[in-house]
């Protein structure tokens, strides 16, 4: 249970509780009114101060699966299917026409038919946006069944499954620029020049008199022939001497001293003027008023009191809770961490940051809980997870105040629950540190499995620039994926299906378990998966050809991700993203509390969904290849 | 003029306060739709003194008698057309009899609308949360002056330091109540102080969001006396904006106010002699 980098102590407490299992297993009540509290922690690896929960009933390790992302792991919870049923793989697919990445979890379609006039463009059939999940979440199912179900900030739930539930969207829900999260960051710094960064922008400004006007870029206007970024102005003035300033926004007026956040700022993005209108929240941090002017600005959010994309089941609920608790974040990835990552924010900066996250989630926590009756209530916790890729094991106390603060939400649940009804705590996938950056295309390519067009050309150029398809045998993207170069289904694919893939695999299986580190001689790759062997279920259109699950300590790089070919194989990742878990699956099991006595000794996440209906009375649905953990 | 304003400024204001006070402050609505039937009567009053309802009757009877010709001549193009004309026609007459008691109940109107809104229209800064106060210049900022200084009542925190704005001739603070407060706040400039009310917490109160330099900003910003310092335009407190809740719904005190005061018109002007 210990684990290097939490205090001793905790790993103290958490041995000792185990020893303390009790056995307090209920019966369930009668069906009309079952209550279930479900808290999806997300990167969860062990609470300090879950010890009466872990008497009450019980604390195991939860098997996570492959690979352990958080977008496959918790698609696999809402569907009681691995893979293999719910089609999701990675953060990003690859479309095999073009070996171009998307994202996995959804897709937008634009409108069928339109009218143009002039430079307008109006359509004349909806666009869509879709989810790309497959399979009936089990809160659907609930629905079907009576049940009532509150469902808040699910991960890959975006757009939100059709149902009576109520349910708010989580990790996948695009912000107003239809990414998953582009801060912006101005400065007046002559050193910096506008540049894109991952997960941002920096815009270098010119404060003039005193004064300078940003835009904050919002949507693509498609109501426009050219189709440009609707954009809005937020104008900054600064004091001639002292370091506030105050920011102009629309009619907004606000006062921001630097090292200030702001409250949420409205957005209002002109499409068609007078008639069509987008409305987005932002928060901004005024970082620096002299010498240097430096603002960050928040990603655009989809406003929850007038959402522009579907972001809520049914849709006013997204409202509610906004006029209930307050503006809040509905980016599926909240915390900014890209903005640390390109030294934009600082470490303290980002944990202000992530805190402001965290308040918010708990408060829309606070007001579900206060209203729960009977049914189901999930919600879902980001914080540990995004928290633990900046701070593990380097900011332990850091860490563990977050852990605290997941943990009294935890008691409020117990007090809510009392004496009935089921509580579980859950979570997708534990931790692992990330010293080692694996460039595991450049491995692949002294390996002579990739070719590129000039030896040379290795670098930081994404989307594989530089590949010589026509000698490539197989190309990595995403954080776990490995592809072959597979005649008729990749364009110029030159290895052939059939015998001549399977042996490719095979040798791609052996030689990635015998890779090394150069530096220290230490294994790289822990298990080589191959989904077509591994998986249940028809949806493995999008799979990998094998899945990567690396050592601890290793993960692939993020130009691996990208489809780059840098220059060496591994190099020491010096980044602030210290943390992950998109590793072996073994060495990052999720945890499972729960007030009640498992039965199950080794419980996966599909598990999770079996044991939720059956809490309802309602049978497994098709597909569904979990057991009852209860 | 200016002074004259002041004191009945001042005569309104420590009436309206007496008034809302018979009523509790926390219960606005109960004070507004009495003052709203009064100022109903009162507009019947004027009217009564103000127009003359024998002309009014005698064009409202023409009007009538045009429709009914056009009714039943439908048929004569001829009959139609000069009813038409004669309606038009009338119809001026009629809003001619009625402008002599409009412009005489303007004013009285529009005072009493003015020092309603300072009670009705805005609450005070809640606890807690931010608020701005704003000083406008008469002249544009001289960066080589030292700022001026914002000294805030106890129970209220002034969170920033002066933002002086050039472009807009302003100077901006933000601060917070803490508590309940009834005080003033002290603006210290290198060539003098200034005073402004504030109000913070309290249920509802009668309050001056705005303290004005020039008589005619006093017609519209009524609640306090004029500034006496030639640098400045207005120093502003932005209180919040209110609503009254009635049936369930968030209500701006106008629509009540105006409902109210045009039923009770409408149902007490038999009593006035008052034809509309």
């Amino acid at each position: 249970m210990s684990r290097p980098g939490l205090p001793r102590w905790v790993s103290h407490l958490i041995v000792a509780l185990l020893l303390f299992q009790a056995s307090c297993a209920r019966l369930p009540g009668r069906a009309g009114n079952r209550r279930m509290i479900v808290l999806g922690v997300d990167g969860m690896d062990a609470l300090p101060n879950l010890d009466r929960l872990r008497q009450q009933g019980s604390f195991q390790r939860l098997a996570t699966t492959i690979p352990p992302q958080s977008p496959v792991a918790w698609s696999t919870v809402i569907t009681g299917m691995d893979p293999g049923g719910h089609g999701i793989y990675d953060f990003v697919h690859r479309d095999p026409a073009t070996r171009m990445p998307f994202s996995s979890m959804a897709e937008t379609a634009e409108p069928g038919r339109s009218l143009t006039i002039g430079p307008f463009v109006f359509p004349l059939t909806g666009g869509q946006v879709r989810s790309l999940r497959r399979g009936r979440a089990f809160w659907q199912i609930l629905a079907e069944d009576g049940v009532p179900g509150t469902i808040v900030r699910m991960p890959a739930n975006f757009p939100p499954a059709e149902s009576k539930a109520r349910s708010l969207a989580g990790m996948g829900t695009p912000d107003m620029r239809g990414t998953f999260g582009t801060f912006t960051y101005f400065t007046g710094d002559p050193q910096e020049q506008t540049r894109q960064v991952p997960g941002g922008r920096i815009v270098r400004v010119n404060v003039s008199n005193y004064q300078v006007e940003l835009p904050i870029d919002g949507p693509v206007n498609t109501f426009r022939k050219e189709r440009p970024r609707a954009s809005c102005p937020l104008v900054v003035h600064l004091d001639p001497s002292e370091p506030v300033a105050r920011l102009d926004i629309g009619e907004t007026q606000v006062l921001l001293k630097e090292g200030e956040w702001s409250g949420w700022q409205r957005a209002e993005f002109p499409l068609i003027p007078g008639l069509r209108q987008a409305s987005g929240i932002f928060r901004v941090y005024l970082r620096g008023v002299r010498p240097v002017f430096r603002l960050y600005v928040s990603p655009v959010n989809i406003d929850p009191e007038d959402p522009e994309l579907p972001i809520s089941t049914p849709s006013p609920y997204s409202r509610e809770l906004a006029r209930a608790v307050g503006l809040f974040y509905t980016q599926g990835i909240a915390e900014d961490t890209a903005a640390v990552r390109a030294g934009v924010l600082s470490h303290e900066e980002f944990l202000a940051q992530s805190r402001l996250v965290m308040m918010e989630s708990l408060r829309l926590f606070q007001y579900e809980l206060e209203h729960f009756e009977t049914g189901l209530l999930f919600h879902y916790f980001s914080s540990i997870d995004q928290n633990s890729h900046i701070l593990w094991e380097k900011y332990d106390g850091e860490l563990l105040e977050i852990y605290r603060a997941i943990d009294r939400a935890v008691g409020r649940a117990r007090e809510k629950m009392g004496e009935d009804g089921t509580l579980l705590v859950l979570s997708d996938h534990g931790f692992s540190s990330f010293r080692r950056a694996v460039h595991l295309n450049t491995w692949l390519l002294r390996e002579n499995f990739l070719a590129l067009d000039e030896p040379q050309n290795t670098g930081n150029e994404e989307l594989f620039a530089h590949v010589d398809w026509s000698r490539t045998q197989a190309y990595a993207l995403g954080l776990n994926g490995l592809y072959l170069n597979l005649a008729g289904r990749e364009p110029g694919g030159i290895v052939l299906p059939g015998p001549q893939s399977d042996d490719l695999e095979r040798r791609l299986t052996e030689r990635l378990l015998e890779f090394r580190d150069p530096e220290t001689g230490d294994a790289v790759v822990g298990e080589v998966y191959s989904p077509r062997k591994l998986f249940h279920g028809s949806s493995l259109e999008q799979a990998p050809d094998l899945i990567v699950g690396y050592e601890r300590g290793y993960r692939a790089s993020w130009q691996t991700a990208l489809g780059a070919v840098p220059a060496a194989v591994i190099e020491n990742n010096t980044e602030a993203w210290i943390g992950d878990h998109c590793i072996a699956a073994k060495y990052v099991p999720g945890v499972l509390f729960a007030n009640r006595k498992a039965r199950l000794a080794d419980p996966q996440l599909y598990d999770v969904t079996v044991t939720i209906l059956k809490e309802f009375g309602i049978s497994p649905a098709g597909g569904m290849i979990g057991r009852p953990i209860y | 003029m200016g002074s004259t304003l002041e004191i009945l400024n001042k005569v309104i204001g420590v009436l309206l306060e007496r008034y809302v006070s018979l009523f509790g402050f926390a219960r606005p609505l109960l004070s507004l739709i009495p003052v709203s039937v009064l100022a109903g009567a009162g507009l019947l009053w004027v009217f009564r003194k103000t127009s003359n309802p024998v002309s009014i009757l005698s064009t409202k009877k023409r009007l009538q008698a045009h429709l009914l010709e056009m009714r039943l001549y439908g048929e004569e193009p001829v009959v139609v057309w000069r009813a038409l004309k004669a309606l038009l026609w009338d119809n001026l007459r009629y809003l001619r009899l009625m402008l002599r008691p409009a412009l005489f109940a303007t004013l009285p109107m529009i005072l009493l609308l003015i020092h309603l809104d300072r009670f009705y229209g805005r609450a005070p800064l809640p606890v807690g949360r931010a608020a701005m106060v704003t000083v406008r210049l008469r002249q544009p900022i001289d960066v080589s002056i030292p700022a001026p200084v914002l000294h805030a009542p106890p129970g209220i925190i002034v969170e920033t330091p002066a933002v002086r704005v050039l472009s807009a001739r302003s100077i901006q603070w933000r601060l917070r109540p803490l508590r309940n407060v009834s005080g003033r706040l002290r603006l210290v400039f290198p060539w003098g102080k200034l005073e402004k009310d504030i109000e913070a917490g309290t249920p509802r109160h009668i309050l001056s969001a705005r303290r004005v330099r020039s008589t005619a900003d006093l017609l519209w910003h009524p609640g306090e006396p004029r500034l006496g310092s030639d640098a400045v335009d207005w120093v502003e407190v932005n209180y919040p904006p209110a609503s009254l809740r009635l049936a369930g719904f968030n209500l701006h005190w106008l629509v009540i106010f105006v409902v109210t005061s045009t039923l009770s018109a409408l149902l007490l002007k038999g009593r006035f002699g008052v034809v509309l």
